[in-house]
């Protein structure tokens, strides 16, 4: 038998003394609870989960809705609040419910040790004296505090972080290189053990050439460069030839544009209901195109970004760089709130400029304060409240010389869409007038006042001047009701109208105001915007226009903290800041300015956040995966940088070279980890894929496919810039009605000519809607979040795109017949040496001609007939309003002048069946495969 | 017994995302264009069947999606207050205030009446009349409430839990979790309407998950996938002769490009395209099945031929293994003309539905099927009396209906209340977000651990983790 004095000794030796747990709950338990449990327990007054609230030791004990007490004093082992955080017991479901937020064994051993030691609950007095007495211990153990601004609550602004997961807030730092003599920087700080050797100088050119310009070398290129090559001595300079010519090429700027419209979310529409276009988005587009081949210093090209029209509102150029702001998705339909829609815009605008230029996910704290990182709630709203002033406007600025203003004649089959729509409207409007006559008769009422308002309404030539239409029936229907005739002697709206009329009606309505969108294509305006007050709207339906006086009708907006991120709750007011751990600046008081300050903040050479994030984004670019491994997340949920030595020395070269990106290219691409081969007994997979042991290989982009096919074939018109083209997509899509609000938008009609059509994929018209099902399958990221890394990915649709899809069959017949036309001694050399950029070997050779002869045996038999192009097309869906089926036909005047790419009904046997070859090659894996 | 302190349920994790994708399978020789050795190694590719996380009620789930708003007072859920109030003016206060603002607003009566039916005394209006026949095989739910009024918003909510799209489509996530039984046939199939609806194919896109999971789109016109088949004059033989020459040349790319099983993976993609061209008509062929079963669906008949022929394919679809299908139907945005537009509408799926409970029952798959019907939001007891007389209904995220049957939800009840005009839900109210945590629930996922790190952390469907509505669940 066992003395009462004995369990007592027993007792306190597995527990710890009352002050011990005391200072284990100030230093352990409470935050744990505060990070893992209160969220759903306490935090939240109206939303806390199974009843159970953590705030007190009396709630902690009482437990939640199962009725059974949650904590033990003393008992560990019959706490159900441990045994759920064990994650192991049978009775109690896991907590915390997310297996990612799982607690670590050392903070289950805090909870258990302290509920074993009396679970002592301090009050809050108490816990600060223990907290304050301990600091300076506590601190050299475990970590940091920093100093943010305005967090919600006292245990967040004390939360404690490890050193390393605050290392994007470190000034950057420039390595001290040891390198040994010929060593690239580079190449000393990546330390690769067991590198492969250099590889090939056709497999060189190749890569450079896709990397900077997204197209392939041509034959000639490779041969040339490959002669360069071959005198051993004269490498080094060979090669940066080659880099300083493909950085002088204009498709350079065109293929970081294409990174970089990834990252903003570019796209020619505005999403959701209405999709409309956004007709001068291109313009931004090609701005981004511009800068990146004058090789702008990239400070200047963020604070132009982001802050060009307060800086130089006369400058067009600079209201066209403000189209970044509004790159997401947007829209205000009269079915939705207008504060909610502009929040909306605010927290996109927020968040955007966090993720593109910071890697930080802002959005993480717009209702509480940052679950990981050191960004409070206050932070978020005041970088939005550098926004508060900032409003949209489709704003005049005139084109500019280094504009390509080709090719606006195209506007003339929008003309002739709208006249068909007016013509509908025309003659449905006299179909009312009809129908009223019948109510008349059938009402037996005396229609001598409608008639009179009619011939009234007719003098004014019938046309609505706010709708642009022939109105003659709800202007007569006005008139009446301004004489204060009663509602029921005379016609209601859309009287005797039929599915069909309905269906009409609103097609050719809706139709107008989509045009107007499209019309704004050819108009020199810019996507961009202006400060001044939040002017009340209802919804938009046509581009916005600058008000005369910007502090007029509106609301000067206060930014405030919005509980739960909802604009009809507004807290604590807040003034335009920056992320505070990062310190603090200056902001004007006033509505401009605001945009300037904080984009010089950003773009400072001393913000370790922003030139970590870009040098970071262009090795990724170059080496297909980055050095911290989430470039729109540098947070401690994201990936650590592989090699934070070299990702600070890029940052720190990169400020040193004068934000000079091209320098930045030269630099990265002249080290050997970029030169190497991509093929080793051991691969990088085995060594690591961070090892840069051998270069990754990766499969070429969805616009890169389509580019280099229009490249090889020589159908590739290589002009730059301009207004969006439309090249021929899959039939059935571009013919597929689509619903937008309340109607159908328009089909995809491709422009008429091969050389319109023929545009580097960078050009085509981009419909957040209606995506290109080819640049989908193959990866291309939708434009509703930003990219910060293509996917790629092996699915069958591609296979169905590539290898049977009517445009592979086209470029593999333009290519047959280029060779064929180029009266090549040796076609099948010439076809490989356009699409490898090689020669083919005997066996590969005499496969492929055999091949060929096989073919043109099947071929000769085939008949082909011309396509004809669609002139209309019947569309059939279920009316809105009526629940009835509906069918209409909408014209297509587009095609009219429609020529169609190379057909096989133009082409003999011969060139058909080297186009069968032709589009084996294009479906190659050494084809889609860069290494 | 699971008791719970906490609401939700343990499990196993599911295994972390692989760096590199594949599709279908490793390891067959090179340049073989032999199948015998892909059907075996496919089991190991992204889409072979995975174990539940949870004890599962249901295997499959057909997803019944009414979009552009279904009326729940027009279809489940009787409003007599809105007798008396009909015509009188109704008013919109507080912060929805300058939503849906055309002038003056009228309280509308529903134009159908109602009855109950089955032992469960379900309710329904008069035109569902073959609906009413299986009502106990309906469990109805009428808490649930969305954020967004407006149509594409609403639709990605529902479909993908986030109001902006871009994030995966629900069956994406079921197929990421589960994988799917037949390795020829995409995991995840959407019959959409002739126009797809607003929003897109986003509806169903993959968003941050693998390709490999994103709804692919039976077209109802046309080529049923994009470019299944070659253009016209084109002979499988022809094809195959193509297919071949391109072997060759891969396997000798391959052999000189070793430790890049990418390589492989996209040879073998060829392969299972050319078989997937030759069965997919084959499955989607509705001419060989009996007359009495056209009949059953309403094949054959104006109203409902349509529809009738999408829920056909969707049995047969789930019958050959493909885990998740999604039918789409509408538009039901009846804003006019609401006993005209609700009461096609209704007779264009009623029977059609009915059918496919009866048919899934008697072939014994209605207890691993879950049927879900739902649209992305319901329908306000007023409109602007647009048109003159004609009475329609706006949308209302604060109330609809939604209701299961089959794969373990609870059968003959009716779950959630809305207030007495159908304004707002009152009753078991819950975020839409808990509708999804249900429904993975019922398909034994659970929501918490279905995650996916991306962009820097661990997402999942409901965004920011939800509760099961247990009541739902038999």
């Amino acid at each position: 038998m066992i003395g009462k004095a004995t369990l007592v000794a027993f007792l306190t030796t597995s527990a710890l003394h009352a002050q011990d747990a005391e200072q284990l709950f100030v230093r352990r338990v409470s935050p744990l609870f505060q990070e893992k449990c209160l969220a759903c327990h306490g935090n939240d007054e109206k939303k806390i989960k199974a009843d159970y609230d953590m705030r007190t030791l009396e709630s902690a004990i009482k437990g939640g809705e199962s009725g059974v007490k949650a904590l033990v004093p003393g008992k560990p082992d019959e706490s159900p609040l441990y045994l759920a955080s064990t994650r192991q017991h049978e009775d109690w479901e896991p907590m915390p419910p997310k297996e990612a937020d799982q607690l670590k064994s050392e903070q289950l051993a805090w909870i258990k040790e302290w509920i074993a030691g009396g679970a002592p609950w301090p009050d809050e007095a108490k816990r600060n004296a223990i907290a304050k007495a301990s600091a300076d211990k506590w601190s050299a153990e475990d970590g940091i505090t920093v100093k943010v601004k305005g967090a919600l609550t006292p245990e967040w602004a004390n939360r404690r972080y490890k050193p390393d997961s605050l290392w994007e807030y470190q000034p950057v730092k420039k390595p001290v290189i040891r390198m040994t003599k010929d060593e690239h920087p580079v190449d000393a700080l990546l330390e690769v053990k067991e590198p492969a050797p250099e590889a090939d100088a056709r497999t060189l050119i190749r890569r450079a050439t896709f990397d900077l310009t997204g197209l392939p070398p041509t034959p000639e290129e490779v041969a040339a460069f490959e002669s360069d090559w071959s005198d051993v001595s004269d490498r080094s300079d060979a090669w940066l030839r080659l880099i300083n010519r493909l950085l002088e090429s204009p498709h350079y700027g065109e293929r970081m544009a294409r990174h970089w419209l990834d990252v903003v979310r570019y796209a020619d529409s505005s999403g959701f209901a209405n999709d409309y276009e956004r007709g001068n988005a291109w313009r931004y587009r090609d701005y981004v195109v511009r800068s990146f081949n004058a090789d702008k210093p990239f400070d200047q090209f963020i604070v132009e970004q982001i802050a060009g029209d307060e800086m130089q509102p006369n400058d067009p150029e600079k209201l066209i760089a403000t189209g970044f702001l509004r790159m997401g998705p947007w829209e205000l339909t009269g079915m939705e709130v207008a504060k909610v829609a502009r929040q909306r815009f605010l927290d996109d605008v927020t968040n955007s400029v966090g993720e593109t230029f910071l890697a930080h996910s802002l959005q993480c704290a717009r209702c509480h304060d940052h679950k990981f990182d050191p960004v409070p709630t206050h932070d978020y709203y005041s970088i939005q409240a550098c926004f508060a002033t900032t409003q949209l406007t489709e704003r005049e600025a005139p084109f500019l010389k280094s504009e390509n203003t080709s090719g606006f004649e195209e506007k003339k089959y929008l003309e002739a869409r709208r006249a068909e729509h007016l013509a509908v409207l025309k003659s449905l409007d006299e179909k009312l007038l009809q129908n009223a006559a019948k109510w008349f008769t059938e009402k037996k009422i005396d229609p001598a006042k409608w008639n009179t308002a009619v011939a009234q309404a007719k003098q004014g030539g019938g046309k609505n001047a706010k709708k642009g239409f022939s109105d003659v029936f709800g202007a007569a229907r006005q008139i009446l009701t301004k004489q204060g005739v009663p509602e029921d002697q005379y016609p209601p709206k859309l009287v005797g109208f039929e599915p069909q009329d309905f269906g009409n009606e609103r097609v050719a309505r809706k139709g107008l105001e989509r045009l107007k969108w499209e019309m704004e294509r050819y108009e020199p305006f810019a996507f961009s915007v202006y400060n001044g007050v939040t002017v009340p709207m209802v919804n938009v339906y046509q581009p916005l226009r600058m008000p005369g006086d910007r502090m007029k009708n509106g609301e000067l907006e206060q930014t405030a903290i919005l509980g739960g991120g909802d604009p009809f709750s507004p807290t604590t007011k807040v003034k335009p800041g920056v992320l505070s751990i990062l310190g603090s600046i200056e902001f004007p008081e006033a509505v401009e300015g605001r945009r300037t300050a904080l984009a010089n903040w950003i773009a400072s050479k001393d913000n370790p956040l922003t030139t970590r994030t870009f040098v970071n984004r262009l090795w990724l670019w170059h080496f297909g995966q980055a050095i911290a491994g989430n470039p729109n997340n540098f947070g401690s949920t994201g990936k650590k940088p592989t090699h934070p030595e070299l990702l600070d020395f890029l940052a720190a070269t990169l400020v040193e070279k004068g934000w000079s990106v091209k320098e930045m290219h030269r630099l990265i691409m002249t080290s050997a980890a970029y030169r190497r081969t991509s093929f080793q007994a051991r691969s990088s997979d085995e060594l690591g894929s961070s090892s840069y042991a051998t270069f990754k290989p990766r499969r070429l982009m969805a616009e890169e496919l389509r580019d280099a096919m229009l490249s090889i074939t020589g159908e590739l018109n290589p002009t730059l810039g301009g207004i969006p083209n439309r090249p021929e997509i899959n039939i059935e899509v571009a013919m597929q009605p689509r619903m937008v609000m309340g109607t159908f938008a328009a089909a995809w009609v491709p422009n008429p000519l091969p050389q319109q059509r023929h545009r580097r994929s960078l050009y085509a018209l981009k419909i957040r809607g209606l995506r290109d099902p080819f640049m989908e399958v193959f990866n291309e990221p939708a434009p509703d979040f930003s990219c910060e890394a293509r996917e790629v990915s092996t699915v069958t649709p591609q296979v169905f795109s590539l290898f049977n899809g009517q445009a592979s069959y086209d470029r593999a017949l333009a290519l047959a017949n280029r060779v064929l036309k180029e009266k090549a001694a040796d076609p099948i050399s010439r076809v490989f040496e356009l699409t490898f950029g090689r020669k083919p070997s005997t066996g590969e050779k005499a496969a492929c001609e055999a091949h060929w002869r096989q073919m043109e045996a099947k071929q000769a038999k085939l008949t082909f007939l011309r396509p004809k192009p669609p002139l209309e097309v019947r569309r059939e869906a279920v009316e809105e309003n009526t629940g009835e089926k509906f069918s209409f036909q909408e014209k297509l005047p587009g095609y009219a002048d429609f020529v169609p790419d190379l057909q096989p009904a133009d082409c003999d046997a011969k060139t058909r069946a080297l186009a069968d070859v032709c589009l084996v090659l294009l479906n190659s894996n050494e084809f889609a495969y860069l290494y | 017994m699971k008791t719970s302190l906490f609401p939700c349920s343990g499990g196993r994790a599911l295994h972390a995302p692989t760096r590199r994708e594949f599709v279908y399978g490793l390891g067959t020789s090179l340049g073989s264009v032999a199948l015998t050795s892909l059907l075996a190694a496919e089991q190991k590719g992204p889409l072979a069947p995975k174990q539940p996380m949870v004890p599962a009620k249901a295997k499959n789930c057909i997803f019944l999606m009414m979009e552009g708003g279904p009326s729940h007072i027009d279809c489940f859920d009787p409003k007599p207050a809105l007798e008396k109030l009909h015509l009188k003016e109704f008013v919109r206060e507080g912060k929805m205030k300058s939503a849906m603002e055309s002038g003056k607003r009228y309280y509308v009566r529903s134009p159908f009446a109602f009855a109950q039916h089955g032992q469960s005394g379900a309710w329904m209006s008069e035109p569902w009349q073959h609906l009413a026949k299986v009502a106990d095989e309906l469990c109805f739910y009428r808490g649930c409430q969305v954020d967004s009024v407006n149509h594409p918003t609403a639709m990605y909510q529902m479909n993908c839990g986030n109001r902006f799209g871009g994030d995966p489509a629900i069956g994406s996530w079921v197929t990421y979790g589960l994988g799917s039984v037949n390795q020829d046939l995409p995991g995840f199939i959407v019959l959409p309407e002739i126009s797809y609806p607003q929003g897109g194919s986003a509806n169903w896109g993959n968003g941050y998950l693998p390709a490999h999971y994103q709804g692919t789109a039976l077209r109802s016109k046309g080529s049923p996938i994009l470019d299944l088949q070659p253009p016209k004059g084109i002979t499988p033989e022809h094809q195959r002769a193509n297919l071949d020459l391109l072997g060759k040349l891969n396997a000798k790319h391959a052999e000189e490009h070793p430790g890049h099983d990418e390589l492989k993976a996209r040879m073998n993609n060829y392969e299972l395209a050319f078989r997937m061209q030759m069965q997919v008509p084959e499955v989607i062929d509705l001419e060989n099945e009996d007359a009495n079963t056209k009949e059953l669906y309403g094949i054959g008949k104006d109203a409902t031929d349509a529809f009738g022929r999408k829920c056909l394919l969707a049995r047969k679809l789930v019958e050959k293994g493909v885990r998740f299908v999604q039918l789409y139907n509408g538009t039901w945005d009846s804003h006019d003309y609401i006993e005209r537009a609700h009461g096609n509408l209704i007779r264009g799926v009623d029977q059609p539905i009915a059918a496919l409970i009866t048919d899934l029952k008697q072939r014994g798959l209605l207890d691993d099927t879950l049927i879900v019907w739902c649209g992305e939001f319901g329908r306000t007891p007023d409109n602007g009396v647009r048109g003159g007389t004609a009475y329609g209904r706006d949308h209302n995220p604060k109330a609809m209906t939604i209701w299961m049957a089959g794969g373990g939800c609870k059968a003959g009840h009716s779950i959630g209340a809305t207030d007495d005009r159908g304004m707002e839900a009152i009753e078991e109210v819950h975020h839409v977000r808990d509708l999804h945590v249900t429904l993975l629930r019922l398909l034994g996922l659970d929501d918490n651990k279905l995650t996916f790190y991306h962009g820097g952390r661990f997402k999942q469907l409901s965004q920011i983790g939800g509760q099961a509505i247990d009541k739902l669940i038999a």
